[in-house]
C-alpha cells in the first residue's frame, strides 16, 4: 500500500499555489490535512503527478470576522476551529457539527477546508456549510470567484471546483445572537461517517420563525438542503409548527441510497425521526425561552 | 508488586503479575517481522486477480520488468520449478489443487497471480500496477445458493461440495421425535463473512543461505508448526528450515499455517537466492487473507411440556470459498453442540461449499455456531413456554452431579461446569431488580434486555489430530543462579512468557524476575503447535509445571547431599535453598549452581553435572472449559441502535495462572463477539468483489463499542498437571448468543427475531420492531431466490460417478493398496479380498491394527461390505465399490462422518 510516485510542492502563497495548479494542467492535487487523501493515495485510487501542500500558506489559516459573517481559512485544523472563541460565539452549529467530525486524533490534522472541498455526502462539514448558507471563496490564475455552498456540490466527492482552483476561504453568514442550533446524527460508531444526519439553525423574531437553514448528510449524493421544510417553517410560530409534517417535507427533498450498512428505507425512516426530535427540541427551547 | 520472601510464602500462580512482554511492546521495541532488515533483502508484492472467476488468457510483464528497481517477476510457471504440496492445518493435502500463484484460472478476487521482486516495496507496487493480466471472465458463484446449483468452482470435481458429513437417513428416526414433541422451536442463523483483521497483518521474510538452509521470519501462531508445514509442503528436511517469530500482533487462526503468499515468498527466496520480505497491507488483509464464518444453519429442537429437550436436528452449510485452508464441513459444530445438555436424540447434515470467494480459515472458536444456534434457540423456547432463560437451562444442563455423561454423538464429559457457572452468575446478578427496572423503562418507551448463555469448549486437545501434540518444557538453572526456560509456546499477545515464568517461579521457588523465557523460534524447545485450540495454558503450563518440579527435586538432592540432610528437609524459596533445622546451611541457588556446573565431584555419585530438567507433557486428549455469561442492553426503538450496559462473565478455566491474562483473553473474545453481532461484515457483490476494502467500510469494534466487562472466576481444577483449562476462545464463542439473547429480550414486547441475520444492524433491528422490511434483507433474499430458480433451469453438470463406465467382472481376490480420502486427511492401508461367488470377505490392515469382515456381496463388479470400527469412535463403515481389472473406486459411508472417496490398486 504505497502511493504511486508524485512530485511534492509546498508553496508559501496563494498565488504560487494557483500557479502550480495551473501548470500541472489537471495533474495536481491539493493536500491539507491528508486524512482522506493519504489513504486514497496509498490505495492508488488517487494518483496525482504533483501534490501541492498548502500548509505553508499562512493566508489560508485562521478564523476572522468579516462584514456580516465569519471567515474560516480552509487550512485551519478542525481541532483549532473547535476551540476557537469567535466560532463558538457566532457559529455554534458549526462547532457542534465539528465535534462529530472524525476522532480527536484525526481532528488535529484534518482541516475545515479539506472536509468542505472533498464533498463526502455523509460528512458533517459540507452539510453545515449548506445549512448555514456559507459562501466558498475560490482562487485560480484565471481569477477569483465565490460559490454558494448549496451550489458547490454536484455529486459524491464531486464539486464545481476546477482542477486549477483552490478554496481560499469559507464565509459563514452571521445568524442572530439567539438562534437555535439543530444537530442530530446516527453513526454506527462514534466518529464514523453518519448513516444519516441533519444540521441547521433557526432564528426567531417577533414570535415567528424568521430564518431557517437546514441540511441533511448521508441522505443523497450531496449534502441536501431541506428547502421545503425551511419554507414551511418561516413565518410559523414555534408553538404551532407541526414537526412531523415538516419532517415529511424535509425527507421529501432527499434521495438516499442503500448499502450494506443501511438501506435507503432505513435512512428515510430514521432521518424523519431524528429530524422530528431535533426540530421539537429546538422549537420547545424557543417556546420556553 | 509486594512479594513476600519468607519460606513457603512466595505465590505467583493466581497473581496479576506484570507482563514480561509489556516493556518492549509499550515502548515500541517489539520485534515483529517487519522489523527484520537483512543485507541484500528485496521486497515482494503480489499482482492479484480483480476477477472472481475465469481463464487467464495472458500475463504481460514486459513493461513492469523495465521499471526501476525491479529484479524479477514470477508467475506460477516460474515457481513451479520447486514443487509444493499445500496442506491443511491437519497436514492433509488440500483437496482443491491450490497452487501458490494462479495456474491458468482464477477462482476468486484477490487471488495472487504474479509476484514482483524489487528493491523497495514502493518500486514493487509501481511495477505491479503495470503487469497486465487478461482474464476471460465467467459468471462467478458467490453464495452458498450459487454453489448448490451453479457450475463447478473447481473443474474436475464431482460437485461444489468441499466437505460433507452427517447422515441424512438419520432424519427418519429423529423427525417423528420432533413431530411428537409438545413444543417445536426452530432457529435459523445467517452468519456473515468475517475478515480476521489481526492488528499485525500477515508477514514473511525468507533468507536462504548457501547450504540449502533457510531462515524464515513469519507472523505465525507457532514457529515449530510453521517450520514443519514448510518442510512438508516443500519436501525439505525440517531441520533445514528455521522459523523465528518473536512478536506477532494477533493470530486468531489466520496464522495457524503459512498460506499461499508466505509459502510463495519462501519458494521465491530459494529460487532467487536472496532474502525476500513480504508485508501484507491492510487492503490485502481485508480482501485477500483467509476469511472466516459465513454460515447458514437451521436447528430444530423438540421440547416436552416442561421444557425438556427431546430431540434435535441441524442442517448446516458454510461457504468455504475457493481455496479454504482445508476443506471443512465443521463437524465440531455438531460434536460440541449438546454434550452440556441432556438431549436424547440428535442428527445433522453438514456441508462446506466451494464458491468463487476468498477461502476460509480458522477463526477463534471455529465451531462457535453451535453455541449461537443452541443458546438463541433455548431463549426462543423459554419465551414460547413462558419460563425464564435461567430456568430452561436449569432443566436441561448437565450439572456435575449428572456426570459422567455421554452425548448422543458419543462425547463423554466428566468435569464440565456450565450449570455451576450459571448458578454462580445468577447469584451475582440481581435478576428481579433488573426485571423491575425493565418494566418501568418500557413504560417510558425505553427497551432494556437481559441475555444469558452457557457453553462448554474442548480445549488443550492433544494426541487425536496431526499437529495437536503434547508440549515440551526445557529448564535450566544457569551457573548464575538465574533460570532459563526454552519453550515451544508462542504469544501473539497471549503473554506466555509471563504465565510460564509465574509457574516456574512458584514451582521452583525462585523470583519471577530471575526467570527468562525463550520462545518464538523453531530452534528453541521441541515441537508444539503453539496457540491453536486454547491449549498453551493447559499443555505448556502442565509441562512447565512438572519440569519445574523435576528441577526443584534435583536442587534438593544436591543441597541435601552437600548438607548431609535428607531431600525432604530442603526447601527452595526466593532463590534461596534452605535446610530445615540448619539455617547456617542456607545457600543461594547461585552457590548450588556453581557447584553443579563447576565442581561436579561434589555432586552425589552418578548425578549428571549442571542443573537441567526437561518434561514433555501429554495431557488427556481434551480438557473442557465451561462458562455462563449475561449481558444487559438498551435498544433505541426509534433508531435500532444497541447500547451494551453491563456484561458479566462467569467462567471455569480451572487453575488461573494470571487473572489479568485470563480476563484479557475473555475480553478480547467478547470484543470480537460484539463486532460479529453488531458491526463487522465482509459483503460480496454479485460479481464476486469483496466490498469492505478499508476499515472505513469494515467496522471493527472500537473502544467506544466495548464495555468494561465484569469477571467471576468459578474455578474447578482440571485433571491435568496444574489443573489449567484453556480460555483463549471462550469469549468469542459464548459472546454472540449472550448479546443476541439480550437484544431479543429487549425486543420481546415487539416481536421475536424470527431468523437471525448477522450483523444485527440498526436497520435489521427496526425490521423486528416495525415488522416490515426496513433493512431490505427480505428484498435481497427474494432476489437470491429468483437467481436460484433461474440457475436451476440451467442443466446441472454431469457427475463423474454417473459417466464412469462399468467394466466386466474381474477377479478381485488378493491384496490391494487402498486409500480412503477422509475429511481429516487421507488414510492408506492394505485391503485383502476373497470372493466366493457373490459372497465377499477379507480384511483391512493398517499399522495400528487389522479389521476382518465377512458377509459382503460381490455382484457385477460391485463390492458392498461393512467394517465396524471402535477407535477413535464407534462407527460402522459401509463400503460401496466398483472393481475394475487393476483398480477399485467407490465410496465409503462413515456414519455421521460423511462419505469418503475410496481408490485401490493391486499390490
Amino acid at each position: 500500500m504505497k502511493p504511486a510516485p508524485f512530485d511534492y510542492e509546498r508553496p508559501s502563497s496563494i498565488g504560487e499555489a494557483c500557479r502550480l495548479l495551473d501548470e500541472a494542467g489537471g495533474g495536481a492535487t491539493v493536500i491539507a490535512g491528508g486524512q482522506t487523501l493519504v489513504p486514497l493515495l496509498n490505495l492508488r485510487m488517487s494518483q496525482p503527478f504533483i501534490l501541492v501542500d498548502i500548509n505553508g500558506i499562512d493566508a489560508l489559516k485562521g478564523i476572522s470576522r468579516v462584514e456580516g459573517g465569519t471567515r474560516v481559512g480552509p487550512a485551519t485544523s478542525q481541532a483549532e476551529a473547535l476551540s476557537d472563541e469567535t466560532l463558538g460565539r457566532h457559529l455554534p452549529a458549526l462547532v457542534t457539527a465539528l465535534g462529530h467530525v472524525g476522532h480527536y486524533q484525526t481532528r488535529n490534522r484534518g482541516t475545515i477546508g479539506g472536509s468542505v472541498a472533498l464533498g463526502e455526502p455523509a460528512a458533517e462539514m459540507p452539510a453545515a456549510a449548506v445549512a448555514l448558507g456559507a459562501t466558498i471563496e475560490i482562487a485560480s490564475v484565471r481569477g477569483n470567484r465565490s460559490v454558494k455552498a448549496d451550489e458547490f456540490y454536484l455529486g459524491p466527492f464531486m464539486t464545481v471546483l476546477e482542477p486549477d482552483e483552490l478554496v481560499t476561504g469559507i464565509v459563514y453568514p452571521d445568524w442572530p445572537p439567539d438562534h437555535v442550533v439543530l444537530f442530530r446524527e446516527v453513526a454506527q460508531r462514534p466518529g464514523d461517517f453518519a448513516l444519516v444526519g441533519m444540521v441547521g439553525a433557526l432564528a426567531i423574531a417577533d414570535g415567528k420563525i424568521s430564518r431557517a437553514g437546514l441540511a441533511w448528510f448521508g441522505m443523497g449524493p450531496t449534502p441536501i438542503k431541506a428547502r421545503q421544510a425551511e419554507v414551511a417553517l418561516i413565518g410559523a410560530a414555534p408553538g404551532e409548527a407541526d414537526a412531523q409534517a415538516i419532517a415529511e417535507l424535509a425527507v421529501a427533498d432527499t434521495a438516499p441510497f442503500g448499502d450494506h450498512r443501511a438501506s435507503a428505507e432505513y435512512r428515510r425512516t430514521v432521518g424523519r425521526r431524528i429530524f422530528v426530535r431535533a426540530l421539537r427540541e429546538a422549537l420547545e427551547a424557543k417556546e420556553t425561552a | 508488586m509486594n512479594v513476600q520472601r519468607s519460606v513457603g510464602a512466595t505465590r505467583y500462580v493466581g497473581q496479576r503479575t506484570a507482563r514480561k512482554e509489556d516493556g518492549r511492546l509499550l515502548v515500541g521495541r517489539g520485534q515483529f517481522t517487519d522489523d527484520v532488515r537483512l543485507p541484500g533483502m528485496l521486497h515482494v508484492t503480489y499482482v492479484r486477480s480483480a476477477v472472481a472467476r475465469g481463464r487467464i488468457v495472458s500475463i504481460d510483464t514486459e513493461a513492469a520488468r523495465e521499471m526501476p528497481g525491479v529484479h524479477a517477476i514470477y508467475t506460477q510457471a516460474d515457481l513451479a520449478a520447486l514443487p509444493v504440496q499445500m496442506l491443511s492445518f491437519f497436514f492433509a493435502p488440500i483437496e482443491a489443487p491450490v497452487t501458490l500463484l494462479a495456474d491458468g484460472r482464477v477462482a476468486c478476487v484477490g487471488e495472487p497471480v504474479a509476484m514482483v521482486i524489487a528493491e523497495s516495496r514502493a518500486q514493487a507496487e509501481d511495477a505491479a500496477s503495470l503487469v497486465e493480466v487478461t482474464i476471460e471472465e465467467e459468471a462467478p458463484l458467490v453464495t452458498i445458493a450459487d454453489a448448490r446449483t451453479g457450475p463447478l468452482v473447481h473443474p474436475g470435481r464431482d460437485d461444489n461440495v468441499a466437505a460433507e458429513m452427517g447422515d441424512e437417513d438419520a432424519l427418519d428416526a429423529i423427525q417423528p421425535l420432533i413431530d411428537g414433541a409438545a413444543h417445536v422451536v426452530t432457529q435459523t442463523v445467517h452468519h456473515q463473512r468475517i475478515a480476521q483483521s489481526p492488528m499485525e497483518c500477515r508477514a514473511c521474510v525468507a533468507s536462504p543461505d548457501g547450504t540449502g538452509e533457510m531462515t524464515v521470519w513469519m507472523g505465525c501462531q507457532s514457529p515449530h508448526l510453521a517450520a514443519r508445514y514448510l518442510s512438508l509442503a516443500l519436501g525439505l528436511p525440517a531441520e533445514s528450515i528455521r522459523v523465528i517469530a518473536k512478536d506477532v500482533g494477533g493470530g486468531f487462526g489466520l496464522k495457524n499455517i503459512p498460506w499461499r503468499e508466505e509459502v510463495a515468498v519462501v519458494v521465491a527466496a530459494r529460487l532467487f537466492g536472496r532474502p525476500l520480505k513480504w508485508i501484507e497491507d491492510r487492503f490485502e488483509a481485508l480482501t485477500a487473507s483467509s476469511h472466516a464464518r459465513e454460515q447458514e444453519a437451521t436447528l430444530t429442537a423438540g421440547f416436552d411440556a416442561e421444557g425438556r429437550l427431546t430431540a434435535g436436528w441441524c442442517d448446516y452449510a458454510c461457504n468455504n470459498g475457493a481455496w479454504p485452508m482445508g476443506e471443512d464441513a465443521n463437524i465440531a459444530v455438531h460434536m460440541f453442540m449438546w454434550p452440556a445438555y441432556k438431549l436424547p436424540a440428535y442428527g445433522f447434515i453438514t456441508r462446506g461449499w466451494y464458491t468463487n470467494t476468498m477461502g476460509l480459515g480458522a477463526y477463534r472458536g471455529p465451531w462457535a455456531m453451535e453455541t449461537l444456534l443452541r443458546e438463541t434457540l433455548l431463549d426462543k423456547a423459554a419465551r414460547r413456554l413462558g419460563i425464564s432463560p435461567v430456568e430452561i437451562r436449569r432443566r436441561n444442563l448437565v450439572y456435575l452431579s449428572d456426570q459422567p455423561h455421554t452425548s448422543t454423538l458419543g462425547v463423554e464429559v466428566n468435569d464440565i461446569t456450565p450449570g455451576e457457572c450459571l448458578e454462580k452468575l445468577v447469584a451475582n446478578v440481581d435478576i428481579a431488580g433488573f426485571r423491575k427496572e425493565q418494566k418501568e423503562a418500557r413504560r417510558q418507551g425505553r427497551y432494556l434486555g437481559l441475555g444469558f448463555a452457557a457453553y462448554i469448549e474442548p480445549t488443550g486437545a492433544a494426541g487425536t489430530m496431526a499437529p495437536m501434540t503434547g508440549e515440551t518444557a526445557q529448564l535450566r538453572i544457569e551457573p548464575t543462579g538465574k533460570v532459563t526456560a526454552m519453550l515451544s509456546t508462542h504469544s501473539q499477545g497471549h503473554g506466555t512468557a509471563t504465565t510460564m515464568a509465574q509457574v516456574i517461579a512458584e514451582q521452583l521457588g525462585v523470583l519471577y524476575e530471575d526467570v527468562s523465557v525463550f520462545e518464538g523460534d523453531s530452534a528453541i524447545g521441541a515441537f508444539g503447535p503453539g496457540a491453536a485450540g486454547s491449549r498453551q495454558g493447559v499443555i505448556a503450563g502442565g509441562a512447565t509445571w512438572r519440569a519445574s518440579q523435576l528441577l526443584a527435586e534435583k536442587v534438593k538432592v544436591v543441597a541435601a547431599h552437600l548438607s548431609n540432610a535428607g531431600p525432604d528437609a530442603v526447601t527452595i524459596s526466593g532463590g534461596m535453598v534452605h535446610v530445615e533445622g540448619a539455617p547456617e546451611m542456607s545457600r543461594s541457588l547461585k552457590e548450588i549452581a556453581e557447584i553443579a556446573y563447576g565442581e561436579p565431584g561434589r555432586l552425589p555419585e552418578g548425578m549428571a553435572s549442571g542443573l537441567e530438567a526437561q518434561f514433555r507433557y501429554q495431557p488427556p486428549p481434551v480438557t473442557m472449559t465451561s462458562a455462563a455469561h449475561c449481558c444487559m442492553v438498551e435498544v433505541d426503538a426509534e433508531t435500532g441502535f444497541v447500547k451494551i450496559l453491563r456484561w458479566i462473565s462467569s467462567e471455569d478455566c480451572g487453575t488461573v495462572i494470571n487473572p489479568g491474562v485470563v480476563e484479557g483473553q475473555i475480553a478480547g473474545g467478547l470484543a470480537q463477539a460484539i463486532g460479529q453481532v453488531l458491526l463487522e461484515e465482509m459483503p460480496y457483490d454479485a460479481r464476486g468483489n469483496p466490498l469492505a476494502a478499508t476499515f472505513k467500510d469494515y467496522l471493527m469494534p472500537a473502544i467506544s463499542d466495548v464495555p468494561d466487562f465484569e469477571y467471576i472466576h468459578a474455578n474447578t481444577p482440571a485433571q491435568t498437571i496444574g489443573g489449567m483449562r484453556g480460555v483463549g476462545e471462550g469469549g468469542a464463542i459464548i459472546g454472540p448468543p449472550t448479546l443476541v439473547n439480550a437484544i431479543a429480550d429487549a425486543l420481546s414486547p415487539f416481536c421475536e427475531i424470527e431468523e437471525l441475520t448477522l450483523p444485527l444492524t440498526p436497520a435489521r433491528i427496526l425490521d423486528v420492531i416495525e415488522q416490515r422490511d426496513v433493512s431490505g434483507t427480505r428484498d435481497r433474499a427474494n432476489r437470491d431466490e429468483a437467481a436460484r430458480a433461474r440457475d436451476e433451469m440451467a442443466e446441472a453438470p454431469p457427475l463423474a460417478s454417473e459417466v464412469s463406465a462399468q467394466g466386466p467382472q474381474a477377479s478381485i481376490d488378493g491384496d490391494w493398496n487402498m486409500t480412503l480420502k477422509a475429511p481429516m486427511g487421507g488414510q492408506s492401508f492394505l485391503a485383502h479380498f476373497e470372493a466366493d461367488g457373490a459372497e465377499l470377505s477379507g480384511y483391512l490392515s493398517a499399522p495400528d491394527g487389522r479389521q476382518d469382515f465377512s458377509g459382503g456381496t460381490f455382484e457385477n463388479g460391485r463390492m458392498q461390505f461393512m467394517v465396524k470400527v471402535d477407535n477413535p469412535m464407534k462407527v460402522t463403515l459401509k463400503y460401496d465399490l466398483q472393481a475394475g481389472a487393476d483398480t477399485i473406486t467407490g465410496k465409503c459411508k462413515m456414519g455421521m462422518f460423511g462419505t469418503a472417496k475410496v481408490t485401490a490398486v493391486r499390490v
